[in-house]
Protein backbone atom coordinates (compact mmCIF):
# COMPACT_ATOMS: atom_id res chain seq x y z
CA UNK A 1 0.00 0.00 0.00
CA UNK A 2 1.54 3.29 -0.56
CA UNK A 3 1.20 6.53 1.57
CA UNK A 4 -1.56 7.64 -0.72
CA UNK A 5 -3.74 4.83 -0.96
CA UNK A 6 -2.77 4.59 2.97
CA UNK A 7 -3.75 7.95 3.53
CA UNK A 8 -7.16 7.70 1.55
CA UNK A 9 -7.92 4.31 3.51
CA UNK A 10 -7.18 6.09 6.79
CA UNK A 11 -9.94 8.79 6.09
CA UNK A 12 -12.36 6.38 4.96
CA UNK A 13 -12.53 4.10 7.64
CA UNK A 14 -11.57 6.38 10.06
CA UNK A 15 -14.35 8.99 8.70
CA UNK A 16 -16.46 6.00 9.17
CA UNK A 17 -15.81 4.88 12.71
CA UNK A 18 -16.04 8.80 13.56
CA UNK A 19 -19.39 8.80 12.20
CA UNK A 20 -20.43 5.24 14.24
CA UNK A 21 -19.27 6.62 17.48
CA UNK A 22 -21.19 10.02 17.14
CA UNK A 23 -24.42 8.08 16.27
CA UNK A 24 -24.25 5.72 19.16
CA UNK A 25 -23.12 8.27 21.71
CA UNK A 26 -26.27 10.15 20.38
CA UNK A 27 -28.60 6.70 20.56
CA UNK A 28 -28.74 7.18 24.75
CA UNK A 29 -31.37 9.21 26.08
CA UNK A 30 -29.13 12.06 26.98
CA UNK A 31 -28.19 11.20 30.89
CA UNK A 32 -24.39 11.31 31.35
CA UNK A 33 -22.61 8.32 32.69
CA UNK A 34 -23.27 7.61 36.31
CA UNK A 35 -20.26 6.74 38.83
CA UNK A 36 -20.43 3.39 39.97
CA UNK A 37 -17.00 4.14 42.54
CA UNK A 38 -15.40 6.94 44.50
CA UNK A 39 -11.65 6.53 43.87
CA UNK A 40 -9.93 7.81 46.36
CA UNK A 41 -6.15 8.94 44.87
CA UNK A 42 -2.77 8.13 46.70
CA UNK A 43 -0.87 11.59 47.80
CA UNK A 44 2.70 12.29 48.82
CA UNK A 45 1.73 15.75 50.51
CA UNK A 46 -0.31 16.58 52.90
CA UNK A 47 -3.87 15.69 53.44
CA UNK A 48 -6.57 18.44 53.37
CA UNK A 49 -8.12 16.36 56.37
CA UNK A 50 -10.27 19.04 57.84
CA UNK A 51 -9.82 21.84 54.92
CA UNK A 52 -13.01 21.68 52.34
CA UNK A 53 -11.83 23.95 50.34
CA UNK A 54 -7.95 23.10 49.96
CA UNK A 55 -6.29 23.21 46.47
CA UNK A 56 -5.67 19.55 47.06
CA UNK A 57 -9.05 18.47 46.12
CA UNK A 58 -8.79 19.97 42.51
CA UNK A 59 -6.66 17.17 42.13
CA UNK A 60 -8.99 14.59 43.38
CA UNK A 61 -11.59 13.11 40.23
CA UNK A 62 -14.94 13.83 41.42
CA UNK A 63 -17.91 10.89 41.30
CA UNK A 64 -21.34 11.98 41.12
CA UNK A 65 -24.39 10.17 42.78
CA UNK A 66 -28.20 10.53 42.40
CA UNK A 67 -30.29 11.06 45.58
CA UNK A 68 -33.66 10.05 46.20
CA UNK A 69 -36.36 10.74 48.84
CA UNK A 70 -35.86 7.88 51.89
CA UNK A 71 -38.89 5.40 51.12
CA UNK A 72 -38.22 2.14 52.66
CA UNK A 73 -39.55 2.58 55.73
CA UNK A 74 -41.77 5.18 57.90
CA UNK A 75 -41.29 7.75 58.20
CA UNK A 76 -41.10 8.37 54.82
CA UNK A 77 -40.62 11.78 52.71
CA UNK A 78 -41.71 12.18 49.59
CA UNK A 79 -39.43 15.31 48.27
CA UNK A 80 -35.72 16.50 49.18
CA UNK A 81 -33.32 18.97 48.39
CA UNK A 82 -30.47 17.38 47.30
CA UNK A 83 -30.61 15.57 43.93
CA UNK A 84 -26.72 14.69 43.31
CA UNK A 85 -23.74 14.63 45.69
CA UNK A 86 -20.50 14.36 44.11
CA UNK A 87 -17.67 13.13 46.04
CA UNK A 88 -13.84 13.27 46.09
CA UNK A 89 -11.64 11.22 47.99
CA UNK A 90 -7.76 11.06 48.58
CA UNK A 91 -5.26 8.87 50.77
CA UNK A 92 -2.08 9.16 51.90
CA UNK A 93 -1.60 5.17 52.87
CA UNK A 94 -2.47 6.31 56.57
CA UNK A 95 -5.51 8.75 56.23
CA UNK A 96 -8.56 8.75 54.09
CA UNK A 97 -10.15 12.21 53.79
CA UNK A 98 -13.61 12.35 51.66
CA UNK A 99 -15.39 15.62 50.57
CA UNK A 100 -18.81 15.56 49.99
CA UNK A 101 -20.32 18.61 47.69
CA UNK A 102 -23.75 19.40 47.29
CA UNK A 103 -25.89 22.29 46.54
CA UNK A 104 -28.19 23.66 48.79
CA UNK A 105 -29.67 26.90 48.50
CA UNK A 106 -29.92 27.37 52.39
CA UNK A 107 -27.29 27.50 55.46
CA UNK A 108 -29.28 25.95 58.33
CA UNK A 109 -28.14 24.74 61.74
CA UNK A 110 -29.85 20.97 61.25
CA UNK A 111 -27.86 20.54 57.60
CA UNK A 112 -25.88 17.03 57.88
CA UNK A 113 -24.48 14.99 55.74
CA UNK A 114 -23.44 11.03 55.95
CA UNK A 115 -21.48 8.25 54.48
CA UNK A 116 -22.24 4.39 55.28
CA UNK A 117 -20.03 1.51 54.91
CA UNK A 118 -20.58 -2.20 55.32
CA UNK A 119 -18.23 -3.44 58.44
CA UNK A 120 -16.62 -6.76 58.06
CA UNK A 121 -17.36 -9.44 55.68
CA UNK A 122 -21.17 -10.13 55.32
CA UNK A 123 -23.46 -7.60 53.58
CA UNK A 124 -25.20 -4.93 54.95
CA UNK A 125 -28.77 -3.27 54.01
CA UNK A 126 -28.38 -0.13 52.78
CA UNK A 127 -31.09 0.89 55.29
CA UNK A 128 -28.88 1.30 58.62
CA UNK A 129 -28.04 -2.45 58.06
CA UNK A 130 -31.51 -3.64 59.03
CA UNK A 131 -32.02 -7.31 58.87
CA UNK A 132 -33.08 -9.33 55.58
CA UNK A 133 -34.80 -12.51 55.87
CA UNK A 134 -33.19 -15.10 53.87
CA UNK A 135 -29.74 -13.39 54.05
CA UNK A 136 -27.48 -13.39 57.27
CA UNK A 137 -26.41 -9.61 56.89
CA UNK A 138 -24.05 -7.72 59.04
CA UNK A 139 -23.36 -3.93 60.59
CA UNK A 140 -23.07 -0.34 59.12
CA UNK A 141 -20.57 2.07 60.05
CA UNK A 142 -21.88 5.44 59.64
CA UNK A 143 -19.90 8.69 59.45
CA UNK A 144 -22.51 11.50 60.48
CA UNK A 145 -21.83 15.06 60.27
CA UNK A 146 -23.85 17.80 60.95
CA UNK A 147 -24.32 21.93 60.60
CA UNK A 148 -24.40 23.23 64.08
CA UNK A 149 -21.85 21.07 65.47
CA UNK A 150 -19.51 20.91 62.56
CA UNK A 151 -17.61 17.74 63.78
CA UNK A 152 -17.63 14.22 62.87
CA UNK A 153 -19.61 11.52 65.15
CA UNK A 154 -18.68 7.81 64.53
CA UNK A 155 -21.68 5.34 64.32
CA UNK A 156 -22.62 2.03 64.15
CA UNK A 157 -26.32 0.58 63.10
CA UNK A 158 -27.59 -3.31 62.82
CA UNK A 159 -31.14 -2.62 61.94
CA UNK A 160 -33.30 0.16 62.66
CA UNK A 161 -33.62 1.76 66.23
CA UNK A 162 -29.98 0.03 66.78
CA UNK A 163 -28.36 3.56 65.68
CA UNK A 164 -25.36 4.46 68.42
CA UNK A 165 -22.41 6.51 68.69
CA UNK A 166 -19.23 4.39 69.04
CA UNK A 167 -17.51 4.66 72.15
CA UNK A 168 -14.27 5.40 70.54
CA UNK A 169 -14.30 8.10 68.43
CA UNK A 170 -11.83 8.38 64.99
CA UNK A 171 -14.04 9.98 62.90
CA UNK A 172 -13.60 13.98 62.15
CA UNK A 173 -15.72 15.54 59.97
CA UNK A 174 -15.61 19.86 58.83
CA UNK A 175 -18.40 21.51 56.64
CA UNK A 176 -17.90 25.20 55.00
CA UNK A 177 -20.83 26.61 53.20
CA UNK A 178 -20.17 29.30 50.32
CA UNK A 179 -22.66 30.49 47.32
CA UNK A 180 -25.87 28.15 47.85
CA UNK A 181 -22.93 24.80 48.06
CA UNK A 182 -21.88 22.81 51.34
CA UNK A 183 -18.47 21.17 51.25
CA UNK A 184 -18.12 19.09 53.72
CA UNK A 185 -14.61 16.71 54.46
CA UNK A 186 -14.81 13.67 56.96
CA UNK A 187 -11.41 12.03 57.61
CA UNK A 188 -10.38 8.81 59.71
CA UNK A 189 -7.38 6.87 59.52
CA UNK A 190 -7.68 4.10 56.78
CA UNK A 191 -7.81 0.95 59.58
CA UNK A 192 -8.43 1.18 62.70
CA UNK A 193 -8.40 -0.97 66.04
CA UNK A 194 -11.83 -2.24 65.95
CA UNK A 195 -12.78 -4.24 63.37
CA UNK A 196 -15.68 -5.47 64.60
CA UNK A 197 -17.24 -2.29 64.95
CA UNK A 198 -15.37 0.21 62.06
CA UNK A 199 -15.39 0.01 58.13
CA UNK A 200 -11.61 -0.82 57.38
CA UNK A 201 -10.39 0.63 54.28
CA UNK A 202 -7.68 -1.23 52.39
CA UNK A 203 -5.91 -0.30 49.74
CA UNK A 204 -7.07 -1.17 46.43
CA UNK A 205 -9.87 -3.07 47.76
CA UNK A 206 -13.48 -2.15 46.62
CA UNK A 207 -15.93 -1.68 49.70
CA UNK A 208 -19.64 -0.53 49.24
CA UNK A 209 -20.86 3.14 50.39
CA UNK A 210 -23.82 5.11 50.37
CA UNK A 211 -24.47 8.06 51.36
CA UNK A 212 -27.61 10.79 52.80
CA UNK A 213 -27.91 14.26 53.08
CA UNK A 214 -30.69 16.36 54.97
CA UNK A 215 -31.52 19.87 54.46
CA UNK A 216 -32.23 21.26 57.79
CA UNK A 217 -34.45 24.21 56.83
CA UNK A 218 -37.73 24.51 58.52
CA UNK A 219 -41.48 24.67 57.70
CA UNK A 220 -43.95 27.39 58.00
CA UNK A 221 -44.91 26.04 61.54
CA UNK A 222 -41.30 25.95 62.36
CA UNK A 223 -40.60 22.05 62.21
CA UNK A 224 -37.32 21.11 60.54
CA UNK A 225 -38.69 18.84 57.39
CA UNK A 226 -35.71 16.74 56.54
CA UNK A 227 -34.92 15.08 59.65
CA UNK A 228 -34.35 11.13 60.96
CA UNK A 229 -35.30 8.99 58.57
CA UNK A 230 -36.74 11.90 56.02
CA UNK A 231 -33.46 12.41 54.17
CA UNK A 232 -31.96 11.87 50.74
CA UNK A 233 -30.36 8.54 50.07
CA UNK A 234 -28.40 7.06 47.76
CA UNK A 235 -28.20 3.29 46.56
CA UNK A 236 -24.64 1.48 47.52
CA UNK A 237 -22.00 2.14 45.80
CA UNK A 238 -17.96 1.50 45.09
CA UNK A 239 -15.19 3.17 47.14
CA UNK A 240 -11.54 2.02 46.56
CA UNK A 241 -8.54 3.83 48.11
CA UNK A 242 -5.99 3.26 45.05
CA UNK A 243 -3.36 0.81 45.82
CA UNK A 244 0.80 1.98 45.31
CA UNK A 245 1.57 1.76 41.41
CA UNK A 246 2.29 -2.17 41.20
CA UNK A 247 4.76 -2.27 38.24
CA UNK A 248 4.73 -6.18 38.79
CA UNK A 249 2.61 -7.27 35.65
CA UNK A 250 5.57 -5.95 33.16
CA UNK A 251 7.75 -7.80 35.16
CA UNK A 252 5.93 -11.11 34.28
CA UNK A 253 5.58 -9.66 30.97
CA UNK A 254 9.27 -9.64 30.42
CA UNK A 255 9.92 -12.76 31.69
CA UNK A 256 7.60 -14.37 29.77
CA UNK A 257 8.59 -12.36 26.64
CA UNK A 258 12.02 -13.37 27.27
CA UNK A 259 11.38 -17.36 28.43
CA UNK A 260 9.51 -17.86 24.70
CA UNK A 261 12.38 -16.23 23.04
CA UNK A 262 14.80 -18.49 25.13
CA UNK A 263 12.48 -21.10 23.82
CA UNK A 264 12.76 -19.99 20.30
CA UNK A 265 16.79 -20.24 20.60
CA UNK A 266 16.53 -23.60 21.77
CA UNK A 267 14.30 -25.43 19.52
CA UNK A 268 15.98 -23.48 16.41
CA UNK A 269 19.11 -24.97 17.91
CA UNK A 270 17.98 -28.33 18.09
CA UNK A 271 16.35 -28.05 14.92
CA UNK A 272 19.76 -27.27 12.97
CA UNK A 273 21.38 -29.76 15.15
CA UNK A 274 19.28 -32.43 13.46
CA UNK A 275 19.44 -31.33 10.19
CA UNK A 276 22.89 -31.48 9.98
CA UNK A 277 23.16 -34.59 11.87
CA UNK B 1 5.24 -24.70 1.42
CA UNK B 2 4.43 -28.24 0.54
CA UNK B 3 1.23 -30.32 0.43
CA UNK B 4 1.13 -31.96 3.49
CA UNK B 5 0.73 -28.41 5.06
CA UNK B 6 -1.76 -26.93 3.17
CA UNK B 7 -4.14 -29.62 3.88
CA UNK B 8 -4.43 -28.75 7.50
CA UNK B 9 -4.48 -25.52 7.01
CA UNK B 10 -7.76 -25.83 4.79
CA UNK B 11 -8.65 -28.61 7.19
CA UNK B 12 -8.52 -26.20 10.50
CA UNK B 13 -10.29 -23.06 8.11
CA UNK B 14 -13.05 -25.19 7.46
CA UNK B 15 -13.84 -26.51 10.42
CA UNK B 16 -13.88 -23.14 12.34
CA UNK B 17 -15.68 -21.50 9.14
CA UNK B 18 -18.26 -24.65 9.63
CA UNK B 19 -18.41 -23.72 13.96
CA UNK B 20 -18.80 -20.54 13.42
CA UNK B 21 -21.27 -19.87 10.80
CA UNK B 22 -22.62 -23.14 9.65
CA UNK B 23 -23.62 -25.00 13.30
CA UNK B 24 -25.03 -21.80 14.67
CA UNK B 25 -27.62 -21.86 11.57
CA UNK B 26 -28.56 -25.34 11.54
CA UNK B 27 -32.53 -25.34 13.23
CA UNK B 28 -32.56 -26.45 16.83
CA UNK B 29 -28.93 -25.32 17.31
CA UNK B 30 -27.74 -21.70 18.49
CA UNK B 31 -24.58 -19.82 18.69
CA UNK B 32 -21.36 -21.98 20.17
CA UNK B 33 -18.84 -20.24 22.71
CA UNK B 34 -15.52 -18.97 21.82
CA UNK B 35 -13.99 -21.38 24.40
CA UNK B 36 -15.82 -24.48 22.17
CA UNK B 37 -14.68 -23.53 19.40
CA UNK B 38 -11.23 -23.49 20.64
CA UNK B 39 -11.59 -26.98 22.13
CA UNK B 40 -13.43 -28.38 19.09
CA UNK B 41 -10.18 -26.94 17.25
CA UNK B 42 -7.65 -28.12 19.48
CA UNK B 43 -8.93 -31.59 19.16
CA UNK B 44 -8.99 -31.22 14.90
CA UNK B 45 -5.47 -29.95 15.33
CA UNK B 46 -4.88 -32.93 17.37
CA UNK B 47 -6.42 -35.47 14.66
CA UNK B 48 -4.54 -33.90 12.30
CA UNK B 49 -1.13 -34.14 13.78
CA UNK B 50 -1.64 -38.05 14.77
CA UNK B 51 -2.74 -38.67 11.21
CA UNK B 52 -0.20 -36.76 9.33
CA UNK B 53 2.68 -38.38 11.71
CA UNK B 54 1.73 -42.15 11.28
CA UNK B 55 4.58 -43.04 8.92
CA UNK B 56 7.98 -41.95 8.23
CA UNK B 57 7.28 -40.57 4.80
CA UNK B 58 4.28 -38.22 6.11
CA UNK B 59 5.99 -37.08 8.84
CA UNK B 60 8.86 -35.58 7.01
CA UNK B 61 6.53 -34.15 4.92
CA UNK B 62 4.38 -32.54 7.54
CA UNK B 63 7.49 -31.28 9.68
CA UNK B 64 9.71 -30.90 6.82
CA UNK B 65 8.49 -27.46 5.92
CA UNK B 66 8.25 -26.45 9.21
CA UNK B 67 11.16 -27.24 10.57
CA UNK B 68 12.35 -26.02 7.45
CA UNK B 69 10.76 -22.23 7.77
CA UNK B 70 11.78 -22.12 11.08
CA UNK B 71 15.39 -22.34 10.85
CA UNK B 72 15.58 -20.16 8.11
CA UNK B 73 17.37 -22.92 5.28
CA UNK B 74 16.62 -22.43 2.01
CA UNK B 75 12.64 -20.57 2.07
CA UNK B 76 14.41 -17.44 -0.32
CA UNK B 77 11.14 -14.76 0.17
CA UNK B 78 10.19 -16.02 3.24
CA UNK B 79 13.35 -15.07 5.26
CA UNK B 80 11.24 -11.34 6.53
CA UNK B 81 8.06 -13.50 7.72
CA UNK B 82 10.41 -15.55 9.44
CA UNK B 83 12.12 -13.09 11.34
CA UNK B 84 8.49 -11.16 11.77
CA UNK B 85 6.97 -14.59 13.80
CA UNK B 86 10.29 -15.18 15.62
CA UNK B 87 10.13 -11.41 17.32
CA UNK B 88 6.25 -11.52 17.04
CA UNK B 89 5.75 -14.98 19.01
CA UNK B 90 7.69 -13.42 22.65
CA UNK B 91 5.58 -10.40 22.16
CA UNK B 92 2.33 -12.45 22.59
CA UNK B 93 3.59 -14.05 24.81
CA UNK B 94 4.63 -10.71 27.08
CA UNK B 95 1.24 -9.27 26.11
CA UNK B 96 -0.58 -12.29 26.90
CA UNK B 97 1.22 -13.05 30.33
CA UNK B 98 0.48 -8.81 31.16
CA UNK B 99 -3.32 -9.38 30.90
CA UNK B 100 -3.51 -12.21 32.73
CA UNK B 101 -1.31 -10.88 35.92
CA UNK B 102 -2.30 -7.29 35.83
CA UNK B 103 -4.47 -6.43 38.82
CA UNK B 104 -7.51 -5.17 38.13
CA UNK B 105 -8.79 -1.61 38.12
CA UNK B 106 -12.66 -2.23 37.61
CA UNK B 107 -15.24 -2.61 40.29
CA UNK B 108 -16.81 -6.12 41.01
CA UNK B 109 -19.10 -7.06 38.43
CA UNK B 110 -22.57 -7.54 39.78
CA UNK B 111 -24.75 -10.70 38.31
CA UNK B 112 -28.03 -9.62 40.06
CA UNK B 113 -30.77 -12.02 39.30
CA UNK B 114 -34.30 -9.76 38.49
CA UNK B 115 -36.99 -12.02 39.05
CA UNK B 116 -35.12 -14.93 41.46
CA UNK B 117 -37.57 -17.80 42.56
CA UNK B 118 -40.12 -16.71 45.27
CA UNK B 119 -40.14 -19.20 47.63
CA UNK B 120 -43.48 -22.38 47.73
CA UNK B 121 -45.66 -20.89 49.47
CA UNK B 122 -46.37 -17.95 46.82
CA UNK B 123 -46.20 -20.17 43.68
CA UNK B 124 -49.74 -20.20 42.18
CA UNK B 125 -51.10 -18.36 44.86
CA UNK B 126 -55.00 -17.20 43.61
CA UNK B 127 -56.17 -13.60 43.77
CA UNK B 128 -58.94 -14.07 46.32
CA UNK B 129 -60.10 -10.64 45.52
CA UNK B 130 -63.02 -10.55 43.01
CA UNK B 131 -61.82 -8.44 39.77
CA UNK B 132 -64.79 -5.95 39.82
CA UNK B 133 -64.12 -2.00 38.36
CA UNK B 134 -64.34 -1.05 42.28
CA UNK B 135 -62.16 -3.16 43.60
CA UNK B 136 -59.73 -2.22 40.62
CA UNK B 137 -60.28 1.62 41.16
CA UNK B 138 -59.26 0.70 44.82
CA UNK B 139 -56.14 -1.22 44.06
CA UNK B 140 -55.03 2.11 41.76
CA UNK B 141 -55.89 4.30 44.68
CA UNK B 142 -53.56 2.51 46.82
CA UNK B 143 -50.70 2.04 43.69
CA UNK B 144 -51.00 5.81 43.81
CA UNK B 145 -50.27 6.37 47.25
CA UNK B 146 -47.95 3.73 48.30
CA UNK B 147 -46.20 2.92 45.17
CA UNK B 148 -45.84 5.77 42.36
CA UNK B 149 -43.84 7.27 44.25
CA UNK B 150 -41.36 4.92 42.70
CA UNK B 151 -43.09 2.79 39.98
CA UNK B 152 -44.36 6.56 38.84
CA UNK B 153 -47.91 7.26 38.15
CA UNK B 154 -47.72 5.71 34.23
CA UNK B 155 -46.21 2.13 35.81
CA UNK B 156 -43.09 3.34 33.94
CA UNK B 157 -40.79 3.25 37.17
CA UNK B 158 -40.06 6.48 36.79
CA UNK B 159 -41.63 8.18 40.03
CA UNK B 160 -39.97 11.63 41.04
CA UNK B 161 -38.32 9.28 44.11
CA UNK B 162 -36.50 6.18 42.01
CA UNK B 163 -33.81 8.59 40.17
CA UNK B 164 -31.32 7.31 43.00
CA UNK B 165 -31.84 4.08 43.66
CA UNK B 166 -29.97 1.01 42.39
CA UNK B 167 -31.51 -1.52 41.21
CA UNK B 168 -34.14 0.98 39.78
CA UNK B 169 -37.99 0.59 40.15
CA UNK B 170 -39.82 -2.08 38.15
CA UNK B 171 -41.51 -0.49 34.98
CA UNK B 172 -44.30 -2.13 35.03
CA UNK B 173 -45.30 -0.94 31.56
CA UNK B 174 -42.20 -3.15 30.06
CA UNK B 175 -43.60 -6.23 28.82
CA UNK B 176 -40.60 -8.01 30.59
CA UNK B 177 -41.38 -7.67 34.03
CA UNK B 178 -45.07 -8.44 35.57
CA UNK B 179 -46.66 -9.72 32.03
CA UNK B 180 -43.61 -12.12 32.66
CA UNK B 181 -45.07 -12.89 36.55
CA UNK B 182 -47.39 -14.63 37.98
CA UNK B 183 -50.01 -12.31 40.50
CA UNK B 184 -48.39 -14.90 43.41
CA UNK B 185 -45.14 -13.52 42.61
CA UNK B 186 -46.63 -9.97 42.97
CA UNK B 187 -47.88 -10.90 46.54
CA UNK B 188 -44.72 -12.46 47.49
CA UNK B 189 -42.69 -9.23 46.29
CA UNK B 190 -44.62 -6.56 47.66
CA UNK B 191 -45.18 -8.37 51.08
CA UNK B 192 -41.73 -9.12 51.89
CA UNK B 193 -40.16 -6.51 50.13
CA UNK B 194 -36.44 -5.99 48.59
CA UNK B 195 -35.04 -7.25 52.34
CA UNK B 196 -36.85 -10.48 51.16
CA UNK B 197 -34.98 -11.39 48.16
CA UNK B 198 -32.59 -14.43 48.22
CA UNK B 199 -29.12 -13.95 47.91
CA UNK B 200 -29.15 -13.43 43.97
CA UNK B 201 -31.22 -11.03 44.50
CA UNK B 202 -28.89 -8.88 46.75
CA UNK B 203 -31.17 -7.63 49.07
CA UNK B 204 -29.05 -5.35 50.54
CA UNK B 205 -29.55 -3.13 47.37
CA UNK B 206 -33.03 -3.00 47.11
CA UNK B 207 -35.13 0.05 48.60
CA UNK B 208 -38.42 -1.66 47.89
CA UNK B 209 -40.21 -1.66 51.53
CA UNK B 210 -41.73 -4.85 53.00
CA UNK B 211 -45.38 -3.89 52.56
CA UNK B 212 -46.48 -6.66 54.77
CA UNK B 213 -45.40 -4.69 58.02
CA UNK B 214 -47.59 -1.78 56.95
CA UNK B 215 -50.31 -3.02 54.60
CA UNK B 216 -53.14 -5.72 54.86
CA UNK B 217 -52.75 -8.71 52.40
CA UNK B 218 -56.02 -7.69 50.77
CA UNK B 219 -55.12 -3.98 49.71
CA UNK B 220 -51.77 -5.96 48.99
CA UNK B 221 -54.17 -7.90 46.00
CA UNK B 222 -56.17 -4.98 45.23
CA UNK B 223 -52.69 -3.07 44.27
CA UNK B 224 -51.97 -6.10 42.09
CA UNK B 225 -55.08 -5.47 39.83
CA UNK B 226 -54.41 -1.77 39.80
CA UNK B 227 -51.08 -2.28 38.49
CA UNK B 228 -51.87 -4.63 35.80
CA UNK B 229 -54.95 -2.85 34.57
CA UNK B 230 -52.97 0.74 34.63
CA UNK B 231 -49.96 -0.66 32.92
CA UNK B 232 -51.77 -2.21 30.37
CA UNK B 233 -50.72 -6.01 31.40
CA UNK B 234 -52.13 -9.37 32.16
CA UNK B 235 -51.05 -11.59 34.90
CA UNK B 236 -48.68 -14.86 33.61
CA UNK B 237 -51.22 -18.16 33.87
CA UNK B 238 -50.35 -21.89 33.49
CA UNK B 239 -52.62 -22.96 31.17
Amino acid sequence: MNPEMLTKWLIRWGGTAAMIAVLTAGAGDGVAQESVAVRAALVTGTLPLDDPNAAAWNNAAPAVFPMSPQVHWPERIQQVTVQDLTVRALHDGTQIAVLLEYADPTEDPDDAAAIEFMVGDKKAHFAHGQPMLLVEGGPVNIWYWKSKDNKGVDLWAKGFGTLRPHEHQDVKAKGEYANGKWRVVFSRSLATDHPDEDAQITPGQFINIAFAVWDGRKDDAGQVIEKGSQKAVSSWWYFRAEPPPDYSGYVYAGVAAVLALGFQFVLIRKLKEGQSA
Amino acid sequence: MGRALIRPIVIMGAMYAFLKFVLPNIPGSAEIPASLIILYLLLTLSGIIIFETLSAESKDAFWGPMQRFLTGENIGGLQPLRYGILVLFPVLVGWQTYNATAPSDSPPAENRVIHPAPPGEYTGLANPVPKTPENIMQGKGFYAAFCSPCHGANFDGKGPAARGYNPPPANFADPTTIAMLQESYLFWRIKKGGVGLPIEGMPWKSAMPRWELELPDEWIWKIIMGEYDGAHQTPRTWE
